[in-house]
């Protein structure tokens, strides 16, 4: 798997976290009693949120469900560690080889994981295609029936009952050393390609499509592996503990974890670390005070309940003014250390294939309206079409069913042999289609460089990633701003790293949606120049919607145009121009002298 | 307010007669969360005696009872923490939550710190069982109460029952001891049938027990709120008319205010107000202090686990953690607020006396306050 930030930040990552995990430990060995407990507490509570941040940061999607998962890691450890002489006196009904079966802790954690992935397989297959809330709705669905499951296998867990018995084997350094795992894997899996692809998926998921990327695959690649890490949290606590029952796992826990993940920020893994750590000495702090004080000149009462107002006032006042949490969307790493990447020669982007895009009679309705009526068109790789139109008659529409966008209500689009209405939107990339947004789409929380990246970790297997990505910042001349988060650019500026992402991919067809909206003369010009470069240079096709006719007469080698969901010319540039229709269409009423305004 | 200024009080008092020994009561348990209804009456009434007996001198006049409290809020986790923290501040004794879960999981630090610990009100007799030595209860245990029903019915010519119970919870598998003690009594059971906590519907088992013939002479249930009431208005509707027995967990106002159909229930409970009991002293007591009535037997539950641990001191003679543990574990006959106690020849798991109490017209009316026959009361299940 290929990680995708420098070695320098993930070294720092790691080392900082092996550091903070290897010190709070050594303070909890060596002061003990209660503090040692409170921190292997806060190592495991870390190990769940951390586990919580990978799925719900990364994927955008706010889980209510992960606790399920830290139950079921809980409940097959512990029923693996469980002594055999008390799995007989109080789960009598077990089946025999689960009932003579007595491993250490490490190893039945290990089968915890693995059991648990697999149930988060099926969990996963479920919610595939669930986005926002809808899966966040799915997510408490699941804890809710977790719960159930757990309550109603009495054979198995003893239903509501204490489970008790499990040997009490989580010390401060086996909390440690699962605390640093799962800070470990979540802070990999984020700068890997999966985790990029994913996050570029949470930033926009149409534009992450258009570039290649599944993101129900990726959700779910991130639920299971968090799954996995949720089932070592609660293998832990359910040794650290001795004794739990199905409420462990349930409503209060979740919101008490989700408290610590929504103030630290759950984009980063920072987030969860300073969230756990900030909510933990505020409960210490509070928790002591609760009790009542002696302050000399008065005595303060004891008023219990101040552990959870003071939590909930936290909570507010993270989602009023830093509703990212305390982390923010970046790393510290990121924000301190400025990123150096290692030089590599770009690598020329010439398309793979030849074949046209042939689209036939595409129609698209919209309840009682046709967007487009019985359009064919065919994108010629090596040349530029233009495709023009009043407002409204069908221009994205047509680009957005010849790119996998919107599938056509009736009609045929092909490529060679290929038949692309079979063909899911994120498959597009890899038969050579890339394409830019009417509205730009793009990661802004990513940088430059990571918008460009993700697409080329996406397509075309991700071979010569890096040189593909130097290549398509030198096409567009972004070198100077690879590392600026996306969304902070000028307006031309996103045009142009819009287009450079759909280059990266290596296409045979670009398809450009208004790429000079906003952009100055200048900028225009500019574009231009790189446009027909791309064009001749590098053989690729470009499929043009602009409403800047200067810019489409001067460099389309066809123009087609479309009224009213139907096409009603198409040719060289002089034949629409002075096609009767095109201008009647343009100026509503034909007279003898017109010509379409150039 | 009385109340803080009294303990300042007593606590300057404390201070005044330096030379006093004290015992240090550690209180771990939930003031928030879903156990808060149980353990905060509990600790109320564990402040009304404390205050009672500070001032007064303390312990046999002399030992000074020092509280020293934390909210688990309802946690297991906060529980272990906190009962730690208990241990390392020198805690002579602990109070634990009313539930297992936490009990159970602060059971292993109190039996290796030797420091006994008593659960505020669970009623599972698996607890101090799966405890060891250090943990105690102070509830009457689930296989008492039913030793008391079963033996009441019998003497009163009932000897056929169904039983109707939920392995959801321990506590609502009580009908199960309730079988095994009236089949001991030479009683028969015509049959059984579970029910899930929160059931919406109970029409299938009230048919099912109507149907029976013969009747079954009476039907015990552990089920409460909101499963009891359901339940009593469906077997009332399906026409059965026999006597219906129940637990303390149905000793609430729904029950008094369910009108006829639940006419003639008698149910067992921790305790009942006669006049001169000491339960009625307590209540006075207790309005005494806050300035409102105690509305829950809890109240004096506390009371009573207070009276245990003054008890045990002086038996003991001495605050030493392990000497009370010692002495608690033989204590016999102590006045509680609800009842006489005893430890001795017990796991843990106090013999009370449980009050028989049978709705009529709305109202409460003592059945009875029978000390269970130790030799009829059912071994603790583990499952």
């Amino acid at each position: 798997m290929e990680l995708t930030s420098s070695r320098t930040h993930l070294v720092a990552a790691l080392l900082a976290a092996l550091s903070f995990v290897v010190v709070l430990a050594l303070v909890g060995d060596l002061v003990g009693t209660s503090v040692e407990r409170t921190i292997i507490v806060f190592l495991v509570s870390l190990t769940a949120i951390s586990a919580m941040g990978l799925y719900s940061g990364n994927s955008g999607i706010l889980s209510f469900g992960h606790l399920s998962f830290m139950g079921v890691g809980a409940y097959v450890s512990a029923l693996l560690t469980l002594p055999t002489h008390i799995k007989e006196a109080t789960l009598p009904a077990l089946p025999g080889w689960l009932a003579s079966t007595g491993l250490g802790l490490w190893p039945a954690t290990l089968v915890a994981v693995l059991v648990t992935m697999a149930v988060a397989v099926v969990v996963g297959l479920a919610i595939w295609r669930l986005e926002g809330s809808a899966a966040t709705i799915a997510t408490l669905a699941l804890l809710i029936i977790t719960h159930g499951i757990l309550i109603g296998w009495r054979d198995v867990t003893r239903g509501a009952q204490t489970f008790f018995g499990v040997p009490r084997d989580t010390t401060i350094w086996v909390a440690a050393i699962g605390c640093l795992v799962a800070l470990i894997i979540s802070r990999l899996y984020r700068d890997s390609a999966w985790g990029l692809r994913l996050r570029a998926g949470r930033e926009n998921a149409t534009a992450a499509a258009s570039v290649g990327i599944s993101v129900p695959r990726e959700r779910f690649i991130a639920l299971v592996l968090s799954a996995g890490l949720m089932a070592l949290s609660g293998a832990l606590i359910a040794h650290f503990l001795g004794a739990f029952s199905p409420k462990k796992f349930y409503f209060t826990d979740t919101f008490f974890l989700l408290a610590m993940l929504i103030v630290g920020g759950m984009t980063t893994v920072s987030g969860p670390v300073l969230g756990a750590a900030v909510v933990t000495l505020i409960t210490e702090i509070l928790r002591r005070l609760e009790g009542g004080l002696d302050l000399g000149f008065m005595e303060v009462p004891q008023v219990f309940g101040t552990t959870q107002i003071g939590i909930g006032v936290l909570i507010l006042l993270a989602l009023m003014h830093r509703k990212d949490g305390l982390a923010g969307m970046k790393e510290w790493e990121e924000w301190l250390i400025p990123t150096r990447r290692a030089a590599v020669n770009p690598k020329p982007l010439s398309p793979a294939e030849s074949a046209p895009v042939i689209a036939e009679n595409v129609t698209r309705r919209f309840g009682g309206l046709l967007a487009t009526n019985k359009v064919s068109v065919t994108v010629r790789p090596g040349e530029i079409l233009g495709l023009i139109g009043p407002n409204g008659s069908g221009k994205t529409t047509l680009l957005n069913q010849i790119s996998g966008v919107l599938p056509p209500s009736s009609g045929k689009i092909s490529r060679g042999e290929q038949d692309l209405l079979k063909l899911p939107s994120h498959k597009f990339a890899d038969a050579g289609i890339a394409r830019t947004f009417q509205n730009i789409r793009l990661f802004p929380t990513l940088t430059v460089y990571q918008n460009i990246q993700v697409a080329a970790l996406s397509s075309k297997g991700g071979r010569d990633a890096a040189a593909r990505v130097a290549g398509a910042l030198q096409w567009l001349g972004l070198e100077a701003v690879a590392e600026t988060d996306a969304g902070t650019l000028s307006y031309g500026d996103q045009r142009r790293v819009e287009i450079a992402r759909a280059l990266v991919c290596q296409p045979s067809l670009i398809f450009l949606d208004e790429p000079a909206a906003g952009m100055n003369r200048e900028e225009t010009d500019a574009l231009m120049d790189i446009l027909r470069r791309i064009n001749t240079d590098l053989g690729i096709g470009i499929l043009l919607v602009d409403h800047d006719l200067a810019l489409i007469n001067a460099l389309c080698h066809r123009i087609a145009v479309l009224n009213e969901g139907r096409m009603i010319a198409e040719g060289t540039p002089e034949e629409v121009r002075s096609d009767p229709a095109v201008i009647e269409a343009y100026l509503g009423t034909f007279t003898k002298q017109s010509t379409v305004p150039t | 307010m009385r109340r803080i200024l009294t303990t300042t009080t007593a606590l300057c008092l404390a201070a005044l007669a330096a030379q006093a020994d004290e015992l240090k009561l550690g209180l771990a348990t939930a003031q928030t969360g879903g156990l808060a209804p149980y353990d905060a009456p509990v600790v109320e009434g564990i402040h009304i005696a404390v205050d009672e007996i500070n001032a007064t001198g303390g312990i046999g006049g002399s030992i000074m009872i020092e509280l020293n409290e934390k909210d688990v809020r309802s946690d297991t986790a906060q529980t272990s923490i906190s009962v730690q923290e208990l241990v390392d501040a020198g805690s002579e004794a602990i109070v634990l939550p009313c539930d297992a879960d936490p009990s159970i999981a602060a059971a292993a630090i109190v039996d290796a710190a030797q420091v006994p610990a008593i659960s505020t009100c669970a009623s599972s007799p698996t607890l101090p069982l799966i405890g060891g030595d250090y943990v105690f209860a102070n509830f009457p245990g689930d296989n008492v109460q039913a030793t008391v029903s079963a033996s009441w019915a019998f003497e009163q010519g009932m000897k056929s029952a169904f039983i109707l119970y939920s392995p959801d919870s321990q506590y609502t598998t009580m009908p199960l001891y309730f079988a095994d003690v009236m089949k001991a009594l030479g009683g028969e059971i015509l049959g059984e049938a579970t029910y899930n906590i929160g059931q919406p519907d109970f029409s299938a088992v009230a048919t099912q027990i109507a149907a029976l013939d013969p009747a079954p002479d009476m039907v015990m249930t552990s089920a409460y709120e909101p499963d009891f009431p359901t339940f009593i208005k469906a077997l009332r509707a399906a026409g059965y008319e026999g006597q219906i027995i129940g637990s303390d967990g149905i000793d609430s106002p729904t029950t008094f205010g369910l009108g006829n159909v639940a006419e003639g229930v008698v149910f067992t409970t921790a305790g009942h107000a006669t006049a001169g009991s000491p339960l009625e002293a307590f209540n006075a007591l207790y309005e005494e202090k806050t300035g409102s009535a105690s509305e829950t037997v809890f109240n004096a539950v506390g009371y009573d686990l207070v009276k245990v641990l003054e008890a045990a001191v002086m038996a003991a003679g001495s605050t030493e953690p392990k000497a009370i543990r010692d002495a608690m574990a033989n204590l016999e006959d102590v006045q509680g607020a609800t009842s006489l106690i005893t430890y001795r020849g017990t796991t843990g798991m106090p013999v009370r006396q449980v009050s028989l109490i049978r709705v009529k017209g709305g109202e409460r009316e003592l059945v009875g306050q029978p000390s269970p026959n130790a030799d009829l009361i059912p071994a603790p299940r583990m499952q």
